[in-house]
């Protein structure tokens, strides 16, 4: 509070020193003792209504890219004094009363948007190059489960979800209600019997009804229970399993997106994984990569096929080290700060390239330092300086230009901020802060 | 010249004025007619119609030169074209394509674009509201009615005008803001919409053009035949405005549902494809309607903000009245709103199911959470003015015993509506939680329940505006009795109904209760549609209590109106947010991807702060407008003792 107090100050002195000679003019200038009294209150109003809106802006200007909770705390200054405002001048009552209820319900809207859980949708993952041809069964059936649930062991939890989005629509347990899409427990042998349904029409692409017949010109439909589910994925709308269609569409459109394509563009690769992992937890033999492969290169002409790490790599989703969903000590692993610097509860962070990053004690005394010409005014400022400018102050004894400098652009925000909190409460003599 | 002039008789200065308006209106709306029949029939370059690549690459199409032409397939649809220019960019993580101006570029944009975006959608409503309130002036058989709605008419344009020019002025901003800090993007946009992109252009000039007209020649058209050119003349205002949205509207469907392109986003010659895109339409009704109910709660707060501040009761019963009119308009178009809501989700479900997930059980789920609490704010705040008003009518006291039993169904309403079922969670929470529902809650925040919620409260809403109706009236009707009782019934019966089906809904599988909505909301419908002007059929000829002594409300009804007209601007940024985020991390989604550093998407608090921001920034840029506005005005010319009864509403100011 003290330092909210200074910051406002330290922002809108010229404004509060001249309310401040105004309250000295009026003792001047007024005769009437009446008339003076007047407005040597009003100003006295005014001087604490300035002050409370420079407190207000303070706030939110500090904590904009931080503690964002802390922003509807402005808006109930701004109330307070818009009502305080109102009541003691009257030519502008009116207005300043509406202004301060419509900061009133902004800031119940905003405190509200601020307490519910927080969610923040990161960047899509990095690409990581992997070879799945020479991948065992049980190796690909986990980068499958990744790619379906984004993590090994993931299958069982409720709402995971990983690159290849699947469970947004499809059930995967036995016996649970899948409304979107089909339950795709027992795919690896329901697929052949899908083949002998009579709107399946194998080796006959022009008597189906779909809305695509077949995945490309000369492709046909699928012969065997692999290349059921190669073309399933390829091409959703050349068979659409009856009663999830597109809503009348008479199940002649499907849904589904083809997950070579944007948005999910899925590598054959990826998609052998997904699929060997279909079959390997229901215990059942996985067909051998290449079988996979060769079913989807069926379906997908050569020109539409994602070339792994392709265009991702070129993104900023390829760029990125880490989005802030790792727990910290990988958090740090990912971002490389281990590599150099000693940070006190992080496994292996032990460098001596840079400084030690006891930042809770450090970074109050770094501000002070006559020579520290940066433009951070708190810690966690200063803390996040260091990353994204790492020569605006440069740490005495260690030489500028040896940290990386586009940190900026290859930590997500939710990344920064919980390197920055953790940094921010590591302080001398005191236990180390809770890890997540 | 002048002495000539004076000479005339009147028909024929009438006849000259006419004339004179109509070359006006002609010449305003002639190159527009150009443009689009030059890009209708393909040619005109460089005035209108599509580039000359495009031109080019359709001949060579045409003589069969397909060797030399690449053609490309739509990926909406499904058409043929030939494929012109390199496609959508694909930009890279630097400042060639992402300048960095110390900020964050997306939110810059975002405040830029919201405020234009609010402007925008005010100054096109409030000339719709002018139409129908100058018509109701000019077929009332009340003279002093007319008068009044003619009056109200003309303060409606008077605000929309002072915030005519800043809505150009933010134009420009978002321009500006939108090539400095996306050139790439922009870049891409401005390449696709080419051919239409001067059209957006003259219609801006034949919109401001027709206004001026309309709002300057007020008094020199009020009567005859002029009055009716000059209303025709709202109907070509609105019109404009109406096509000027669209061509907007446009731009932002392409980004959510491109079409008219091939999958390296490279324009196929058929600008008509790249507008009408899946979503273009529903986007299209919804801001309509949107802008309507913005439109009457920005005029409302407006009237409100002249209540408070006025100093005699002949303003506050003007203003009074104004706030009642605009704030009833707001609601009117408030209820059709979430039925267009829901046929934009259907649309969105039909062209991306993922992307409809998204929004409605994924990322973005919690903020339909908030919209839930707004709506149910909104309707509850509409309650209490109405309540309040009750209170200007003699007899309308009759009613307040019954008012907490209303009170106890909506906050019961939004309770059951504002419930979730499954919520977005990290790992860690559903851990914690034991699942995706919870415990407790999980089990009541179904579907048919929160609908059961929400009919619960419009039927409720229902029921005030019939009480307001009824409120200084007693119906006099030989067969008033058999209508009282057959009212009842059907209020009854309709409430049973949808409470039956939202406890029904827990007992039938998912896709079989989400079929229950339908009776549900047949339920609230019928209500509004035969009970509303069954009140009216009964009040017809009935005996009056007594006047309504407008101007005779308690100022925290004025507040209600301020309260309504906030949240209604809350949540338009709250819904455009949504709107704009389910692309995640796609500019044009599927086809040009955002790989600026800010391609994330940002937590719920953050998103409430940057909307409490421009919510905040518009009203107090609004307000100052209102109060440039009040600074023309002219005082009141007779001014009355306070506290004496006003029997109805003058006009506060001439013109």
């Amino acid at each position: 509070m003290v330092e909210l107090m200074g910051r406002a100050i330290g922002m809108g002195w010229p404004v509060l020193l001249m309310l401040v000679g105004l309250l000295l003019y009026f003792q001047v200038s007024i005769s009437d003792p009446v008339k003076k009294k007047r407005a040597s209150f009003q100003t006295l109003i005014g001087i604490l209504c300035a002050f409370l809106a420079l407190m207000a802006i303070s706030n939110y200007t500090h904590n904009f890219e931080g503690e964002s909770r802390l922003l509807p705390v402005s808006l109930v200054m701004i109330t307070i004094m818009s009502f305080v405002m109102g009541l003691y001048f009257p030519n502008i009552s009116a207005l300043m009363k509406i202004g301060g209820f419509m900061f009133f319900v902004a800031a119940a809207l905003s405190g509200y948007g601020n307490w519910l859980p927080q969610v923040e949708g990161g960047f899509p993952p990095p690409v990581v190059k992997l070879d799945f041809q020479s991948m065992s069964s049980q190796q690909l059936g986990d980068e499958g489960e990744k790619i379906i649930f984004g993590g090994i062991g993931q299958s069982k939890t409720q709402g995971a979800i990983g690159k290849g989005q699947c469970p947004l629509c499809h059930g995967f347990q036995q016996g649970f209600l899948s409304e979107r899409a089909p339950n795709l427990y027992g795919i690896p042998d329901r697929a052949i019997e899908r083949l002998k349904e009579p709107n399946y029409h194998m080796n006959n692409v022009a008597a189906r009804t779909t809305e695509q017949k077949e995945a490309f010109p000369g492709s046909g439909t699928a012969t065997n229970a692999q290349e059921y589910i190669a073309e399933s994925h390829a091409c959703p709308s050349c068979f659409v399993v009856t009663g999830f269609g597109v809503k009348g569409s008479n199940d002649g459109t499907s849904p589904m997106p083809k997950i070579h394509k944007p948005p999910i563009s899925l590598t054959i690769g990826e998609l052998a994984a997904v699929d060997t992992w279909m079959y390997t937890r229901e215990g059942k033999e996985a067909p051998a990569y290449d079988v996979i492969a060769t079913s989807y290169e069926k379906f997908i002409p050569e020109a539409d096929r994602p070339a792994a790490g392709g265009e991702e790599e070129k993104g900023a989703g390829g760029n990125i080290l880490a989005d802030g969903s790792e727990p910290t000590d990988k958090l740090f692993m990912k971002a490389g700060c281990p590599a150099c610097h000693t940070i006190p509860g992080i496994q292996d962070a032990v460098g001596k390239v840079g400084p030690l990053l006891m930042e809770g004690s450090n970074a109050p005394n770094r501000l002070k330092d006559p020579t520290y010409k940066g433009k951070a005014k708190s810690p966690k400022e200063y803390i996040t300086e260091s990353i994204l400018n790492p020569s605006a102050y440069v740490v005495k004894d260690f030489p500028d230009n040896q940290m990386p400098k586009d940190f900026g652009v290859r930590l997500t925000g939710g990344a920064l901020n919980k390197i920055v909190d953790y940094l921010a409460q590591l302080k001398e003599g005191q236990p180390l802060p809770p890890k997540e | 010249m002048g002495r000539l002039f004076n000479q005339m008789t009147r028909g024929k200065k009438k006849l000259l004025a006419v004339s004179a308006l109509m070359v006006m209106g002609g010449l305003l709306l002639l190159p527009i007619f150009l443009s689009v029949t030059a890009v209708a029939s393909g040619g005109g370059a460089p005035a209108g119609g599509p580039p000359a690549d495009v031109v080019a690459a359709q001949k060579a199409g045409e003589e069969g030169e397909a060797e030399k032409v690449e053609m490309g397939r739509d990926i909406y649809y499904k058409t043929e074209g030939p494929a012109i220019g390199d496609g959508a960019p694909v930009t890279a993580d630097n400042e060639t394509f992402y300048p960095r101006y110390n900020f964050e570029s997306r939110v810059l944009l975002w405040v830029a674009n919201q405020q234009h975006l609010y402007y925008g959608s005010f100054v096109l409503a409030v000339p719709i509201f002018c139409m129908c309130i100058e018509f109701a002036g000019m077929v009332s058989k009340d003279k002093a009615m007319a008068k009044k709605y003619d009056q109200l008419a003309y303060d409606f344009i008077k605000i929309s005008l002072t915030a005519y020019s800043l809505t150009a002025i933010l134009g420009g901003i978002l321009i500006f803001t939108f090539l400095t800090l996306y050139p790439a993007f922009f870049g891409y946009l401005s390449s696709i919409f080419r051919p239409v992109m001067h059209i957006y252009a003259l219609t801006f000039v034949a919109e401001s053009g027709v206004l001026y007209i309309y709002y300057y020649g007020w008094d020199k058209m009020r009567e005859g035949v002029l009055k009716w050119v000059h209303l025709s003349m709202s109907v070509i205002l609105n019109v404009i405005g109406t096509v000027l949205m669209f061509l907007a509207n446009s731009w932002i469907a392409f980004m959510m549902s491109p079409a008219g392109v091939d999958e390296q986003g490279r324009y196929l010659g058929n600008i008509w494809h790249v507008i009408h895109t899946a979503l273009w339409n529903p986007l299209n009704v919804h801001r309509i309607l949107g802008n309507m109910a913005f439109g009457g709660g920005v005029v409302a707060a407006y009237a409100a903000y002249r209540f408070l501040s006025s100093k005699t009761d002949e303003e506050r019963a003007h203003y009074d009245w104004m706030g009642y009119i605009a704030m009833s308009l707001g609601v009117a178009f408030l209820i059709p709103l979430p039925f267009a809501g829901y046929w934009l989700m259907r649309e969105v479900y039909a062209y991306r199911q993922q992307m409809g997930i998204t929004l409605m059980g994924g990322l973005l789920a919690w903020l339909f959470i908030i919209q839930a609490t707004m709506i149910g704010i909104l309707f509850l705040t509409t309650n209490y003015y109405l309540w309040q008003a009750l209170g200007r009518m003699t007899g309308g006291e009759r009613f307040q015993k019954y008012i907490k039993y209303l009170v106890f169904i909506l906050v019961c309403g939004l309770l059951v509506f504002i419930t979730p079922h499954t919520i977005v969670m990290t790992p860690a929470e559903l851990k914690a939680m034991g699942g995706q529902q919870h415990p407790v809650l999980g089990n009541y925040g179904v579907m048919s329940a929160k609908n059961g919620g929400i009919n619960a409260i419009i039927m409720t809403t229902i029921i005030s505006f019939i009480w307001y109706q009824r409120g200084n009236r007693v119906p006099t009707v030989s067969w008033a009795k058999f209508g009282n009782i057959f009212m009842g019934c059907f209020f009854v019966i309709a409430q049973l109904n949808n409470i039956w089906l939202a406890c029904y809904g827990y007992f039938i599988p998912a896709n079989v209760r989400i079929g229950l909505s339908v009776p549900q909301v047949a339920g609230t419908l019928s209500c509004l549609f035969l009970m509303t002007p069954l009140n009216l059929a009964m009040l017809k000829n009935g005996r009056q209590l007594g006047p309504i002594r407008w101007g005779q409300i308690p100022p925290r009804s004025q507040y209600a109106i301020i309260m309504l007209a906030t949240a209604f601007t809350w949540m338009m940024g709250l819904m455009g947010y949504i709107r704009s985020s389910v692309r995640l991390f796609w500019h044009v989604n599927e086809v040009m991807r955002d790989n600026s550093p800010w391609a994330y998407t940002h937590t719920i608090g953050f998103a409430a702060n940057v909307i409490s921001f421009n919510v905040l920034f518009f009203w107090i840029s609004i307000m100052f407008v209102f109060w440039l506005g009040t600074l023309g005005a002219k005082k009141i010319p007779v001014p009355a003792q306070a506290g004496q009864p006003v029997p109805s509403p003058q006009p506060a100011t001439g013109h």
